[in-house]
């Protein structure tokens, strides 16, 4: 049979935005797969991400959307905000669909049926998509190597249904079904599964990455490596959900830097030719875990014990990133080097008044 | 069949399968204008940088040194070259005050801006032809009375403007303080002659050797030109009124300082000088002192600590790694010697109120001490010499009367520089009298042209909080020091102390700098807006634009604008692009219908470039 | 219309299964979505010792559940790709998720099923409650009795589902085991043959990214109604193509087909059995060997259920007096507290002038064959009913009664 040989793109890798002293994004790609006119909430992470990482692909994509808000509040009314093709699926179905993509267009390049090189294949599935019921359907396409991306756009929860808690849901989280009360005064009491890593562990063939929308070259240039991966690619970004985590919408970018600054979204990436970790990037600061908590509201009602698992949890990870652990952060640890949150303590007070 | 003789009203239609034609890429997806959900609107504007205002001719310091950031050199000095004509020399001997009011130095150290200038000003003296260009003549004939920085930048601009500028000098060479109040080792000739070069390229006339009040008249200034500038400066040292102030050994500061540049001076120094004053004059003349062949000398200064001096910290601390003696809390009151300096008797003494602007206290009961020299230079400041200005224009200060333009009277005369300044609290600074040569210059245009002149104006919002700009974007880097000579061999050379930034530290340099509260199209907003509804149609100041219609008013672009540049206004202030509640829900008849036809014309519309 | 390459056709003796998978190479089919569970799994063996072979250019996928083989067929339609997946059993079910997306979506995916009993217990026979559970959502289905049926249902399948009109998946089913397992001389037909049938699938509105749509955008609520009377439309505006496209496969292959239902000796018939599938088989034996016995039986086999040829039904079911529905499906709780087709029929015939009377027979279930004694005995019970004028019982579990 006469088959015609599948081109692949390779996108240029963006320079950094700090050039020494220097903030100054580089040349930004121009065009622009998402427009505005979208009911995202104001300030919405995953929708900063999905700018970042539409424009960091350009316009020969396809994009693929998993129920989620992404789907529930971008496409609403028939008014879709994305200029390149984009499809909704099941919120099972994110791997699997964008697999049926990618293999419809290995399948109908080759055959002549389409013409053109072989088109950026991103699905974006939220935490609940793909760390809960479509786990399964992405692990397939890892596994199966299509030449895809699947970005895990992570706002920890079940967000458009109304906040509930997913697989992803931090330690202490507040959501609809994670709530604190007297007998369960921490509100979510599991710690997050570790996702990316799971990913890596499972796929060591495939390039895996965690960014933050924090950095957004660095998600754009892995969006970029992902891309230019041939094969599949999986990225897992912290998005913050304003509506969720309870914060002051300007903070978007801002939470997804602190969050990295205070080891609870350690960023790394899996180099599937050396089949190793690269865990170089580094933080500008490190930072306890109190000053990521006390700025979002699902975490109001924790106490000092919590506050400090929660440390534990973040020194865990800091240590898994090589990075040797300040004596300070040491000492947060302890919850007696801690403090309840206003929240909880103005509900202790109230309670010894009844 | 159930679907016989139904028919989907047009307000119902949708497209096929709801598969929905993709928006177009500049107006959004033009259905769901979610700009009501607004309460703050983010606007770009533009804070004035503390540099900027700072600056006493009010450089655009965060325009050219972001230009350097990006290699556009030749732009950045076109830039510099708006408000200053010889950055070549402010770029050596400016005090900057712009550096003290750097947002960078309450964060880490301030930006050297001066060297950057400086760096940007020897480029300039390079250049086979300059940037600037005479403006088109407008046949009005001006004439510069001094040659110094207040007469050049009058000139300097007003030539640009078109006019046919004649400066008079009464030395033999042009340059005024800049040649003779600076010395070499600060500012070499050659550097100050290509910048008078310059002046001459742009067509100005320098007559030397000519005095007003003796070669030329005040009626001849009248007649023979349209309008006419008065940047004689202050020209007379003052004394410290001590007994035997007349005897020899007895130097003034200025002139001492004059003589050297003008390769006039017959002075030999002794081995033992004393300095009498605290700010940059008296500095210049110790250090001037121990290249002129003194082995000791002495700085001896009302004021009772460094910090008091009037005097830039860095000339103080090179003047000290130099080896001067500083004293404090003394002043002289008399020259001992028999004909000839042999010794001072000094006093305790203070300022009686503000330093520097005070009289003095001499506490004259307690024990005199007596200091052994062979020379003392007096550098306590300098007045004017109006002879020849009519007494309706002389004040009580002892200077030229002007309004607050500059003016005299309703004359088409004006007045800049030291002359017009002293008194007013402006520092007697190059920088100052360059700003007010170039102001004075605008206003007589405007005299000229009959239009209404323009005072100095107030900047409104300086941007000094560095809360309003976001840090986080800008790491901690230490400040790119420039190269100096060895203390122990330069201060016996008259090469230049200070080196040149090479282009790699300009640039460093230069990249440290926050552009504080302006936009420098580091396109942070646009990446971080989750819209996005902020286009820019080339990366520039000015070119950025918020989408009203769907900015949501999260107010991220604002939170993240490195530089401060973006504020929020409440939307209430606003009566334009306002998106009112009742376009909320765009689902209007026919809506989708248009969409529906769109979507059957897809393969008919031509392929998008991918 | 012959064609002059009609001589390159050949006779292979191969089962359904194999039938179904040369089907999808005729097709040249590009994405093919396979996950184990029998009986349907030989289909895609055969398939990916095609692909192995270098036979047919297509990306084959093991899928990693039955909802991510149609998730994946889903995904490929939308790009703009021929796809063919299939299912038997509890793995139809598994993907239930995604039958109305699928529908909803208009593409024309297709999916072979070799039916199998549902879960509990594990039982490989063939029932129909698997594929019949999803009849509603959409898409057009029916059932072939033989391999050669199943081979031409393919064929004719695409061709109605990818036309413009149409844009609706199909479920081509056949029985596990007595069409899937058992071998049958097969006339595979010469490609220039299908290409000339078939021409390659070309959806209007693909993921492309040179016109870029977006597919299944979330709607309000008052978009919902003409969204869903257009997907109705689709599948009543698929009759006529039904009949058109049936008209032209038999003028190409040589083989007519009625698209709706198969009548066997009814002509004079009295009492008729109403039946899908593998079972019409025996049914034809089982009236020649009534016939003999002089007994007025027939049999008519519904070929099409979705769309359900309501007018048909009616029109020739209501020649009849009695009509015995064997079912080989389970509906429980239904109107008849038996099997699924008995309330189509009777729907279908309540506005006609004479209704004849209908019982409905639990028969054939568990993958269990029809013997002869049982038509025997579903045939007495329609002659009784007939004679009375009244029928005894709506439904009648073969094999436990007296």
């Amino acid at each position: 049979m006469a088959t015609i040989e599948v081109q692949r793109q390779i996108l240029p890798i963006l320079a950094s935005p700090n050039q020494g002293a220097r903030f100054y994004n580089p040349e930004l790609p121009s065009s622009e797969p998402f427009v505005p006119g979208h009911r995202t909430c104001a300030g919405c992470g995953p929708s900063i991400q999905y700018r970042m990482t539409s424009k960091a692909a350009g316009d020969n994509t396809i994009l693929v959307g998993p129920t989620g808000c992404m789907y529930v509040a971008n496409s609403s009314y028939l008014c879709t905000p994305y200029n390149v093709p984009w499809a909704h699926t099941q919120i099972g179905s994110a791997g699997s669909f964008t697999a049926g993509v990618a293999a419809a267009y290995e399948a109908m390049i080759r055959k002549g049926k389409w013409k053109g090189p072989y088109p950026n294949i991103i699905c974006e599935a939220g935490d609940g998509s793909a760390s809960d019921i479509g786990l399964a359907s992405i692990s397939g396409a890892l596994y199966r190597n299509h030449d895809c991306l699947i970005i895990c756009y992570d706002n920890e929860q079940y967000a458009n249904t109304g906040i509930q808690a997913s697989s992803r849901t931090p330690y202490g989280g507040m959501t609809t079904f994670s709530p604190p009360g007297p007998e369960v005064p921490e509100g979510k009491k599991l710690f997050p599964k570790d996702l990316a890593r799971m990913m890596a562990a499972g796929h060591p063939h495939c390039y895996v990455a965690t960014a933050s929308v924090g950095y957004p070259i660095d998600l754009m240039n892995k969006v970029r490596k992902g891309l230019n991966h041939r094969g599949a690619a999986y990225l897992m970004v912290y998005t913050p959900c304003q509506k969720g985590f309870v914060y002051e919408t300007p903070r978007s970018i801002d939470l997804a830097r602190v969050v990295v600054e205070c080891g609870l979204y350690p960023i790394w990436e899996w180099n599937p030719e050396k089949r190793e970790f690269d865990y170089s990037f580094r933080p500008q600061s490190i930072r306890p875990v109190s000053e990521y908590l006390k700025l979002q509201g699902r975490f109001g009602h924790l106490h000092a014990e919590h506050i400090a698992t929660v440390q534990q949890f973040a020194n865990q990870q800091w240590k898994m990133i090589g990075v040797e652990l300040p004596e300070a952060l040491v000492q947060a640890a302890d919850p007696r080097n801690q403090v309840n949150m206003a929240a909880a303590a103005e509900a202790e007070a109230i309670a010894e008044t009844v | 069949m159930s679907t016989k003789g139904t028919k989907i009203p047009d307000w119902l239609t949708v497209p096929f399968a709801g598969i929905t034609p993709a928006p177009s890429q500049d107006k959004g997806q033009n259905l769901f204008p979610t700009g009501n959900w607004r309460a703050i609107r983010p606007v770009y504007r533009d804070k004035l940088p503390p540099c900027n205002n700072a600056c006493g001719t009010n450089e655009k310091i965060q325009g050219y040194l972001d230009l350097v950031k990006r290699g556009k050199y030749l732009d950045a000095y076109a830039l510099i070259k708006e408000d200053m004509p010889f950055p070549s020399v402010t770029g050596r001997v400016c005090y900057h005050p712009c550096e003290q009011a750097c947002n960078r130095g309450k964060y880490d150290e301030a930006i050297s801006i001066r060297a950057v200038e400086r760096f940007l000003g020897d480029l300039g003296q390079a250049l086979k032809h300059d940037v600037v260009k005479p403006g088109k003549p407008n046949g009005k004939k001006v004439a510069i009375v001094g040659s110094g920085p207040a007469g050049h930048s009058a000139a300097y601009q007003l030539a640009r403007m078109g006019y046919k500028v004649t400066i008079l000098e009464k030395s033999p060479k042009p340059g005024g303080l800049n040649r003779g109040g600076i010395p070499v080792w600060v500012l070499p000739p050659h550097v100050l002659d290509r910048e008078i070069e310059r002046l001459i390229e742009l067509g100005v006339t320098i007559k030397t050797n000519t005095e007003v009040g003796k070669d030329v008249s005040w009626d001849d200034l009248k007649k023979n030109y349209d309008a006419c500038v008065l940047a004689v400066g202050l020209t007379e040292a003052n004394s410290v009124r001590a007994e035997g102030e007349n005897k020899e050994g007895v130097l003034y500061g200025l002139p001492f300082l004059r003589d050297i540049g003008m390769g006039t001076s017959k002075v030999k120094l002794g081995p033992r000088v004393a300095v009498i004053g605290g700010g940059n004059t008296a500095i210049d003349c110790a250090r001037e002192a121990l290249r002129q062949g003194a082995v000791e000398v002495t700085m001896i200064t009302i004021e009772a600590n460094e910090q008091e001096m009037p005097a830039s910290p860095e000339d103080l601390h090179d003047m000290l790694e130099e080896g001067v003696d500083l004293w404090h809390g003394r002043a002289m009151t008399a020259v001992l010697g028999n004909g000839k300096v042999e010794s001072l008797q000094l006093h305790p003494a203070r300022f009686s109120g503000a330093i520097n602007a005070s009289p003095i206290t001499i506490e004259r009961g307690a024990p005199a001490e007596k200091f052994a020299v062979d020379h003392v230079i007096i550098a306590v400041g300098q007045h004017a010499s109006l002879s020849w200005l009519p007494a309706e224009f002389k004040n009580e200060r002892g200077t030229i009367k002007i309004d607050r333009f500059g003016r005299l009277g309703d004359t088409n005369f004006f007045a800049a520089g030291d002359i017009a300044q002293f008194g007013s609290g402006q520092p007697l600074m190059v920088v100052n009298a360059v700003g007010d040569g170039k102001r004075v210059a605008f206003n007589l245009d405007k005299a000229l042209r009959g239009e209404p002149l323009q005072p100095r104006t107030i900047a409104i919002d300086v941007i000094m909080d560095l809360n309003r700009m976001n840090m986080t974007y800008f790491p901690h880097f230490p400040r790119v020091h420039q190269g100096m000579l060895n203390p122990f061999t330069r201060k016996k050379t008259q090469d230049e102390v200070i080196q040149s930034f090479t282009e790699e530290q300009a640039v460093e340099e230069a990249a440290r700098c926050f552009s504080c509260g302006t936009c420098n199209a580091c396109d942070n907003c646009y990446l971080v807006c989750p819209e996005p509804c902020i286009t820019r149609p080339a990366r520039s100041n000015g070119l950025y634009k918020i989408i009203v219609d769907y900015c949501k008013g999260c107010r991220v672009c604002i939170e993240e604008c490195p530089t401060g540049c973006l504020e929020g206004v409440p939307e209430l202030d606003f009566d334009t692009g306002v998106v009112r509640m009742d376009t909320a829900f765009a689902i209007s008849p026919g809506l989708h219908g248009r969409q529906a036809q769109e979507l059957v014309n897809l393969s008919s519309r031509p392929a998008k470039e991918i | 219309m012959p064609t002059a390459t009609a001589a390159k056709k050949k006779t292979v003796r191969i089962n359904g299964c194999v039938a179904s998978a040369q089907a999808a190479k005729y097709a040249d089919v590009d994405v093919i979505a396979a996950y184990p569970i029998r009986p349907y799994t030989a289909t895609m063996m055969a398939l990916a010792q095609m692909v192995a072979n270098g036979e047919l250019d297509a990306e084959y996928i093991v899928a990693d559940s039955e909802h991510s083989q149609l998730s994946i067929a889903h995904g490929a339609s939308s790009s703009g790709a021929r796809v063919f997946t299939g299912s038997s059993g509890v793995g139809v079910q598994f993907a239930y998720e995604l039958y109305s997306p699928i529908s909803g979506s208009r593409m024309p995916v297709q999916m072979m099923i070799a039916d199998r009993t549902l879960d509990p217990p594990g039982d490989f026979g063939s029932e129909h409650t698997d594929a019949l559970s999803t009849r509603d959502m959409g898409w057009l289905m029916g059932w072939a009795c033989d391999a050669q049926e199943a081979f031409d249902n393919h064929l004719i399948a695409y061709r109605i589902g990818e036309d413009k009109r149409v844009l609706l998946p199909q479920m081509v089913c056949q029985d596990g085991f007595f069409v899937s397992h058992i071998t049958t001389d097969v006339e595979l037909p010469d490609s220039g043959q299908v290409r000339e049938f078939l021409p390659p699938y070309k959806h209007p509105y693909p993921l492309d990214p040179r016109h870029p749509v977006s597919h299944g955008p979330q709607i309000m609520p008052e978009q919902g109604p003409p969204l869903q009377l257009e997907r109705a439309r689709a599948m009543e505006d698929s009759m006529a193509v039904i009949e058109e496209v049936h008209k032209e496969f038999g003028e190409i292959f040589g083989r007519h087909y009625d698209p709706w239902l198969e009548e066997y000796k009814t002509d004079d018939a009295e009492v008729v059995f109403f039946l899908q599938g593998g079972h019409g088989v025996t049914a034809r034996f089982a009236i020649q060997h009534m016939r003999e016995k002089g007994l007025k039986v027939g049999m008519v086999r519904l070929r099409t259920i979705r769309p359900y040829p309501t007018d048909r039904v009616c029109e020739v079911l209501s020649k009849f007096k009695v009509v015995g529905v064997i079912e080989t499906n389970m509906a429980l709780g239904s109107p008849a507290s038996g099997g699924a087709l008995y309330a189509d029929a009777c729907a279908a015939l309540y506005e006609a002038p004479e209704r004849p009377l209908v019982i409905s027979f639990m028969a054939g279930m568990g993958g269990e064959a029809i013997v002869l004694k049982e038509f025997y005995w579903m045939t007495e019970k329609m002659i009784q009913a007939q004679k009375r004028g009244k029928i005894e019982k709506r439904t009648h579990w073969v094999g436990f009664e007296e």
